[in-house]
């Protein structure tokens, strides 16, 4: 008889930071990952931990973790005190490993299928504790996420303990292996979507833990009776103030050094057409803010409407548990909902409008009947109250969806199987399309990714789809793009005339589960108005005088933590 | 004493490699009634033709033209290439002795300069006024600069681009004590200048307007947004932690911990990665905190017989935001007619905004009107051509060239210590 393998394993980690703590001791939970036999590092299957220290030039010796044969869910610092967990070199590359490998299975869970690091590896290399720097980034170049160390006023601070900024990090290096040219150098929305997104993902990470959900539903409220809450404190306005105010308060005092308080920023705003369209928010650290605003309101708007539905326990009051286990499940459910919500977004000069659409397609796609949380309607709601309307119109009945591709669709000499898979094949479909598709003509076109996924929706059927992106290049100088009346963009009209310029333009194809067309999602190369757009900003933040600083995670945080850009229209 | 209006004006721009220094004379009716102003005394490398002395003899020459009295010195901001020259020696014979011996009435510098602005810079920077975290944020940037330099110094994996770029910068930005403690003391009066203050210069240069134009303080910054978060000045203060404590012995994390003597084949790849981007990551943090620094800079507008002179340090948009953000003082800049180039002719400071708004401009030679622009500046000692971040800016530097009657210093024949320019008031 033999015992079969186990699929997940759990493993201890710092719920948020080693700030964030319960009865004087720091909050800690035990994740449920993917279970594998690791080698000392850790290093398994998806992440390879190397613990060197440049500042000092220190490699630290790994853990070796016992097998999981026998069905063994070895856990090694389950009871560790806190003292080991932060003295511990190989707490740290576990707490690690263990974030990186959460959100990898979480982006997983969510697209249904393997989700590959843009680099080419399987593993990415994770450094717990890289340099002694108030920084941590993931480098593509260097097939790593980074995380540094310094001094703070109580003792040293890691990075690597800091669940949301580990997750951020991971997230980074997710979403530039999903849509590899979202760090190109694009509109200002663009370049916001990483940072917003990972800050998004990170939090809705962090408050999926009923541990940290639990902890900060009692700021407002001491904790007197275990068992139930006071419902005035259950309100969008209370939960905004223990929940997300409250953890940026918990959140360790030195942590805004490393990124800036971007959750305390973020929250304190409150809905308002009006930032979008102001130059404070074109600098995309900033406009990053409102996408996380946007989609962190819908979080406490949906928890507080779940909350309705509950009976009370007793007169003005809730069951504490439930409220905890709602709260839990609404954000586990939206990060699954902002994830999937990728592979229904353009390949190419995404903007929050594109995004706000993906959600809301992806979502109905998947769970046709949103009765339960209503997060569709009320997301398009919270986005609009922060000037965000929808792409796409929808349908009188699904608002803000994306609709079926128009005219023919030409299937015929297409082979299904190597549709799913194939980029030649795909791109075939694509040539073959290109009349039906509006192609603008003698753009280089190529595939970027092909990729099947099977999803299953919570009435327990499965969804296949193929998910195909595509990219138009078109390159010229700004006197030969003047002349394309066709293009109708507009130049800057101080951009020298030898400027070369590169146009992109690109689609999502998503096919049903018999090769049908069921979505064109595409920023078209000859869409004139946003390309003028984009070649303005550009232009006029010094992209074509300093390219290098537009794709670098690292400067970018500093950036954000020292609110200096470093690249200005105003230089030369 | 001089009562009227000056009717010229000599322009001195010395030759100080890469640096500033320029000594303003205004000629008034009648004889000696000249009056001397010294705008910077700096310098982080010199021509390798400057001979020996280089800073001293700029100041005996400066002592020299102004008769032994400066009327005025100006220090728009405490990076080593504007105020080096004000450093001493115990025997009183360095240049910046002979400058104060030059008994200036009246020393100005930016308002982060002040005195009572002072304090520990490892204090908690939400403990303090807002001003005084940014004090502090700057007192930390010094620390962090001597830091990066030995760190630099130690590291053996740099390359030689890198460690030139790490050292030019992090030199640049160490404490210049003993220049700054002679700037505190060698006027009679010393002014510590924001936007809007009145100069000082008043009683010293009659019949001359002078603008304080910059920089800001943190709460005129607010006003347009540019508000500064204690986050920000925090961000410094462990920044500048973390790079003292590598240098400390044993700086190790985990003392007790086991470590690789030798790593394993497997990890070399990875670590070698990691010991470039910590150099990488060393340049990142002194760019940074020199942009911050330049941004303290002194803006000074002279205006006199309807004629502008524009001195604006090394001053970046972020300085400048402000003052370019008030369409009076735009227009005031519109009509300028000499500029001293920001920051030796660096791609980000001189904002196209101002350059794009003098009127005075002119391709043509011949033009009476034509702007005159001075740029004390160096190549080869700052940024790259492949990143578009040399110094001088080839795209500025054709710009001033074809719109204005430019004096670079880079023109200056051996054996020349400065470049004489007069000008009618």
């Amino acid at each position: 008889m033999t015992v079969p393998p186990l699929r997940t394993r759990k493993l201890t980690i710092i719920a948020q930071d080693p700030s964030v703590k319960i009865n004087g001791k720091i909050l800690r939970t035990q994740v449920e990952i993917p279970a594998e036999e690791l080698q000392p590092g850790p290093w398994g299957y998806r992440v390879h931990t190397v613990d060197f220290d440049s500042s000092t030039s220190t490699l630290y010796q790994p853990l070796t973790y016992p097998s999981l044969k026998n069905g063994v869910d070895a856990d090694p610092f389950r009871r560790a005190k806190d003292g080991k967990l932060l003295s511990d070199p190989n707490f740290h590359a576990q707490n690690t490993y263990a974030i990186v490998m959460r959100i990898l299975a979480r982006f997983e869970f969510a697209l249904g299928r393997r989700v590959s690091w843009h680099f080419d590896s399987h593993q990415i290399k994770v450094a717990p504790h890289a340099f002694a720097d108030a920084n941590a980034f993931y480098s593509e170049r260097d097939q790593a996420l980074l995380f540094g160390y310094f001094p703070g006023r109580k003792g040293m601070v890691y990075c690597c303990l800091s669940h949301d900024i580990v997750a951020h990090e991971t997230t980074h290096a997710l979403l530039d292996g999903l849509r590899e040219r979202y760090t190109d150098p694009s509109s200002p929305e663009q370049a916001a979507f990483h940072e917003g997104f990972a800050d998004i993902v990170a939090l809705l990470s962090v408050f999926s833990l009923t541990g940290i959900v639990e902890t900060l539903i009692d700021i407002n409220a001491p904790r007197r009776d275990r068992s139930r809450i006071d419902k005035k404190l259950l309100t969008i306005k209370e939960l905004r103030n223990s929940m997300l105010l409250g953890l940026a308060k918990e959140m360790g005092q030195e942590l805004p050094a490393i990124r800036g308080n971007v959750l305390r920023r973020s929250v304190e705003l409150v809905p308002s057409r009006d930032y979008i369209k102001q130059t404070e928010f074109e600098e995309p650290h900033r406009r990053g803010e409102i996408l996380v605003a946007a989609v962190m309101n819908a979080f406490l708007s949906v928890w507080v409407k779940r909350l309705e539905a509950l009976g009370q326990i007793a007169p003005g009051a809730l069951d504490r548990g439930r409220v905890i286990e709602e709260g839990a499940s609404v954000a586990d459910y939206l990060l699954t909902m902002v994830i999937r919500a990728l592979d229904y977004a353009p390949p190419v000069n995404l903007e929050f409008c594109d995004f706000l659409s993906a959600i809301l397609t992806s979502d109905r796609e998947i769970n046709p009947n949103d009765s339960k949380y209503q997060f569709r309607d009320t997301l398009r709601k919270s986005f609009i109250s922060y000037g965000i309307k929808p792409r796409s119109a929808g349908t009188p009945s699904d608002p803000g969806i994306w609709l079926g591709p128009e005219g023919h669709i030409n299937n015929d000499r297409i082979h299904f199987e190597s549709l799913q898979r194939d980029p030649d094949e795909v791109f075939r479909f694509i040539w073959d399309n290109r009349g039906a598709f509006k192609f603008f003509e003698n753009a280089y076109s190529r595939v970027l990714s092909v990729r099947p996924c099977l999803r299953i929706g919570p009435d327990g059927f499965a969804l296949r789809e193929t998910v195909a992106e595509y990219m138009q290049i078109l390159e010229m100088q700004a006197s030969e793009l003047k002349k394309q009346k066709n293009l109708k963009i507009t130049v800057p009209d101080d951009m020298p005339d030898e400027q070369e310029i590169r146009l992109t333009g690109g689609g999502t194809l998503i096919f049903d589960e018999y090769g049908k067309l069921k979505f064109h999602i595409e920023n078209r190369l000859d869409d004139g108005e946003r390309q003028s757009q984009r070649l303005e900003y550009l232009w006029g933040y010094g992209y074509y005088r300093n390219p290098a600083s537009f794709r670098n995670f690292a400067s970018l945080h500093r950036q954000r933590a020292t609110s200096l850009t470093s690249f200005s229209r105003e230089d030369w | 004493m001089a009562t009227s209006k000056p009717k010229s004006l000599t322009i001195r721009s010395y030759q100080v490699g890469f640096g500033d220094c320029f000594l303003l004379t205004f000629h008034y009716p009648g004889t000696n009634k000249d009056r001397h102003v010294l705008i910077d005394f700096g310098s982080t490398g010199q021509p390798k033709n400057a001979g020996e002395n280089l800073m001293l003899r700029v100041a005996q020459d400066i002592k020299k033209q102004c008769n032994g009295k400066l009327h005025a010195v100006v220090a728009t901001h405490r990076h080593k290439d504007h105020i080096s020259g004000f450093a001493t020696n115990k025997k009183g014979t360095a240049s910046g002795d002979l400058i104060a011996s030059c008994k200036p009435d009246v020393v100005l510098q930016p308002w982060t300069e002040h005195p009572k602005a002072r304090v520990d810079a490892k204090q908690a920077p939400n403990g303090m006024t807002s001003n005084k975290a940014f004090v502090a944020a700057l007192g930390n940037m010094h620390a962090i600069s001597a830091a990066i330099l030995t760190e630099a110094q130690r590291r053996k994996s740099l390359g030689p681009t890198l460690k030139r770029e790490i050292t030019f910068l992090g030199d640049d930005n160490l404490s210049n004590l003993s220049a700054v403690e002679n700037l505190m003391q060698m006027g009679k009066k010393n002014y510590y200048l924001n936007f809007g203050a009145k100069s000082g210069l008043e009683r010293v240069l009659p019949g001359v307007k002078t603008t304080v134009l910059g920089p800001p303080t943190l709460k005129q910054s607010s006003e347009i947004k540019i508000q500064r978060s204690k986050d920000e000045d925090e961000f410094w203060m462990f920044q500048a932690l973390a790079n003292q404590f590598v240098l400390k012995p044993e700086a190790r994390i985990f003392r007790r911990a086991k470590t690789y003597t030798t790593s394993p084949a497997y990890t070399r790849w990875f670590i070698d990665r990691l010991s470039s981007i910590r150099g990488e990551q060393l340049l990142g943090i002194v760019r940074a905190l020199d942009k911050v620094m330049n941004n303290t800079s002194l803006i000074l507008l002279f205006e006199v017989n309807g004629k502008k002179l524009l001195f604006p340090g090394d001053a970046q948009i972020e300085n400048w935001s402000y003052a370019l953000s008030k369409p009076a003082i735009r227009r005031l800049l519109s009509t300028v007619n000499v500029y001293k180039v920001g920051h030796h002719g660096s791609r980000n400071a001189t904002p196209k905004t101002l350059w794009n708004g003098f009127k005075n401009r002119s391709t043509k030679k011949t033009d009476k009107r034509r702007l005159k622009s001075f740029m004390s500046t160096m190549k080869d000692k700052h940024g790259k051509v492949a990143s578009n971040t040399e110094v001088p800016r080839r795209t500025l530097v054709k710009a001033l060239d074809g719109e204005s009657e430019l004096f670079n210093t880079q023109s200056l024949k051996k054996g020349s210590i400065s470049l004489v320019c007069e000008i009618k008031l």
